[in-house]
């Protein structure tokens, strides 16, 4: 009897030293100027790892079937391939100036812009073979597609223009100004939403020719747009402005504003409601309830950019 | 606790309130991401010296190997110093040198070339970054042996090199009192060995700003050795003061390393005989040791062409140098 209660004792003290350490669920942070990722417990909201990476690495992207997670590291030019549910690096890949990158829609391709060498490259998705190449002048930095996955639209943050790539012809349909510096690209109801970093407008866009229809005030420095789980808000973060700003999907129409200093992101959502925001100046990532206002701070790498939630992932 | 956090906040802050206030506003924003590694780089130089002075100054105080009533001629370096490590460094390590990695690594990338990297090389490398830096010290070390040492070759590298030997009052500040074509030679020298060997300028600024202070202190006014082992380990103001000395300017000198020793007992050029000499160099101008800022820089303009219009070397050849003792005659 004493040997089993003390296996019994044994069990509870294992069954919670193990739930605090593996927590709820676990967030990474692409350090992009500390060449890192940080792995951040949701429920200590503490910092329990660095990985190291080789240079610079800035976005990433879960695969359509949620098996991989891809980070591209672009001063180091290589993709690496993560255990989404532990974060353990699986393969990496050669490959030139990945910053942002997205898979269409139908999970047929893979898109990733190169900021640095002015390029777009389209690859197959499943054998990560490069389909085609497009010279973008200058600056691709962000992306979103098209439902049908037949175009993908990419801001050119160099030239101020947007360019609508024709993903079966593999040919540019258009490029067409649409604001200074424009960084954040987002499909929304018909029609693409496009952050202009360098004003202080996210501009509407008609993605049959690229001419602007009208522009929403969101705050100085528009960088980033974000759909929420629900699908009736769009978050936008002002980078100059250090905001969040909350839109109503449907309409579009300017909702709260809330204090995010430091550089705000990229975003990710927590089940509990809550946003959590990289900020690229403050080595911090900032937990926003966006029913009180209240935000809270995680200390994590130089220059957290990219950001990816697993709340059932097992953080250590 | 992690050493870079209060460094990066400040850089962080620097960006925040500063640079993209002024980005933005003369529609500079596309530089935005580049423009964080340059405030890092900033700040780090700011740091730098400040570090240095707080230690060079007072070692300066306490063990003077010359004293002189009238440091008008220390004030220039004074501006040399910033210009190097708050300015033009900063600016050209992350304007040039970063874009050119990114073109560069890509384009051999896309050919099917790895782009080489020490991590890639020695794989267990990766994770331990005092370790990777240490590594890529000494190569950038033994190649900035060479590069110093071709200055002192050639007669027209050394026609702006001199203004470096012509400070006859050597202090912590005379590090980086260079012509701004002999930093951009330097600097190109570093970005091609840098882009060769895959050096990551944004992952080691704590440990720059150290080896920095080490350069600064082998200029300093002080009667500082590390002793027999020491100055074999590491140079010390005592080893780097007989490459400065009157004697040593000009075509052949002694010396030449700027961290480690090494490269100097290696090839044969090291001496560790010779006392606390005084410096400068009887060959150049007078400009050159006394002048102000711009009057220096277009006087070595001035040399370097005189030297490519004259075929013969005609820079005097160093004879070994005789101890020397302040206050005494040299």
């Amino acid at each position: 009897m004493r040997v089993m209660n003390l296996w019994l004792a044994g069990v509870l003290v294992g069954l919670t030293l193990s739930c605090a350490a593996w927590g709820k669920g676990a967030v990474l942070v692409v350090n992009s100027a500390g060449a890192s990722l940080s792995v951040v417990d949701m429920d200590t909201q503490k910092e329990l790892r660095r990985i190291p990476v080789l240079r610079e690495p800035h976005h990433l992207m879960l695969t359509p079937d949620g098996r991989e997670l891809l980070v591209g590291d672009t001063a180091g030019n290589e993709m690496l391939f993560l255990d989404p549910a532990t974060f353990e690096l699986k393969r990496r890949m050669t490959l030139a100036d990945p910053y942002q990158l997205g898979f269409s829609p139908d999970g047929r391709l893979l898109v990733v812009t190169g900021l640095a060498r002015a390029q777009v490259d389209v690859y197959d998705a499943r054998s990560m073979q490069l389909v085609k190449r497009f010279p973008l002048a200058s600056m691709p930095s962000h992306l979103d597609f098209s439902p049908d996955s037949s175009a993908v639209y990419v801001s050119l943050q160099g030239t101020g223009k947007l360019a609508a790539l024709d993903l079966r012809r593999l040919a540019v349909l258009w490029t067409a100004a649409v604001g200074k510096a424009p960084a954040g690209v987002m499909w929304q109801n018909g029609r693409v939403l496009v952050a202009n970093m360098g004003e202080d407008n996210v501009a509407v866009v008609d993605p049959t020719d690229g001419r602007v229809e009208r522009r929403i005030r969101t705050g100085k420095g528009a960088h980033q747009l974000f759909r929420s789980p629900d699908g009736k808000i769009i978050w936008v973060n002002n980078r100059v402005e250090g905001s969040t700003v909350s839109l109503d999907a449907a309409t579009l129409a300017v909702g709260h504003t809330y204090r995010v200093p430091g550089g705000p992101d990229d975003i990710v959502f927590a089940p509990d409601g809550k946003l959590w925001i990289t900020e690229r100046f403050a080595q911090k990532v900032a937990v926003l309830d966006p029913t009180t206002g209240t935000m809270t701070e995680i200390d994590v790498g130089r220059s957290p950019h990219g950001i990816y939630m697993n709340a059932s992932a097992q953080a250590r | 606790m992690d050493l870079n956090v209060p460094f990066d906040l400040a850089a962080g802050w620097l960006q925040e309130n500063l640079l993209l206030p002024v980005m933005y506003r003369l529609d500079l924003m596309q530089w935005e991401d580049v423009s964080l590694g340059w405030a890092l780089f900033a700040v780090y130089g700011l740091a730098q010296v400040a570090v240095m002075y707080a230690i060079c100054l007072p070692l300066e105080k306490w063990r003077p190997v010359e004293n002189w009533p009238d440091k008008r001629a220390v004030a220039v370096d004074v501006v040399y110093t910033l210009i190097a490590r708050v300015g033009l460094l900063p600016l050209l390590t992350f304007v040039v040198f970063y874009q050119l990695q990114v073109w560069l690594s890509g384009w051999m990338t896309d050919h099917g070339w790895v782009p080489p990297t020490l991590e890639r090389l020695i794989p267990g490398l990766l994770g331990h970054q005092l370790l990777t830096f240490f590594l890529y010290v000494v190569i950038l070390d033994f190649f900035d042996y060479w590069r110093h040492r071709l200055s002192h070759v050639f007669n027209w590298w050394y026609a702006l090199h001199a203004l470096h030997h012509a400070q006859r009052q050597m202090t912590f500040w005379s590090d980086d009192r260079n012509h701004l074509l002999d930093e951009v030679i330097s600097f190109v020298w570093f970005m091609a060995i840098g882009l060769a060997i895959g050096i990551s300028p944004l992952q080691f600024p704590l440990i720059v700003l150290l080896l920095r202070l080490l350069e600064s202190l082998s200029h300093a006014n002080t009667r500082v050795s590390f002793g027999w082992l020491g100055e074999r380990l590491l140079i010390s103001p005592r080893f780097h003061r007989a490459h400065h000395g009157v004697t040593a300017a000009g075509l052949r000198s002694v010396n030449y390393g700027a961290i480690l020793p090494w490269w100097d007992m290696l090839f044969r050029t090291a001496d560790f005989t010779r006392e606390f000499v005084r410096t400068g160099d009887p060959t150049a101008e007078e400009v050159f040791a006394s002048g102000g800022y711009m009057a220096q820089q277009w006087a070595g303009m001035r040399r370097l062409v005189r030297s490519v219009a004259r075929t013969p070397r005609t820079t005097s050849r160093a004879a070994p140098a005789a101890p020397f003792r302040a206050g005494t005659p040299d």
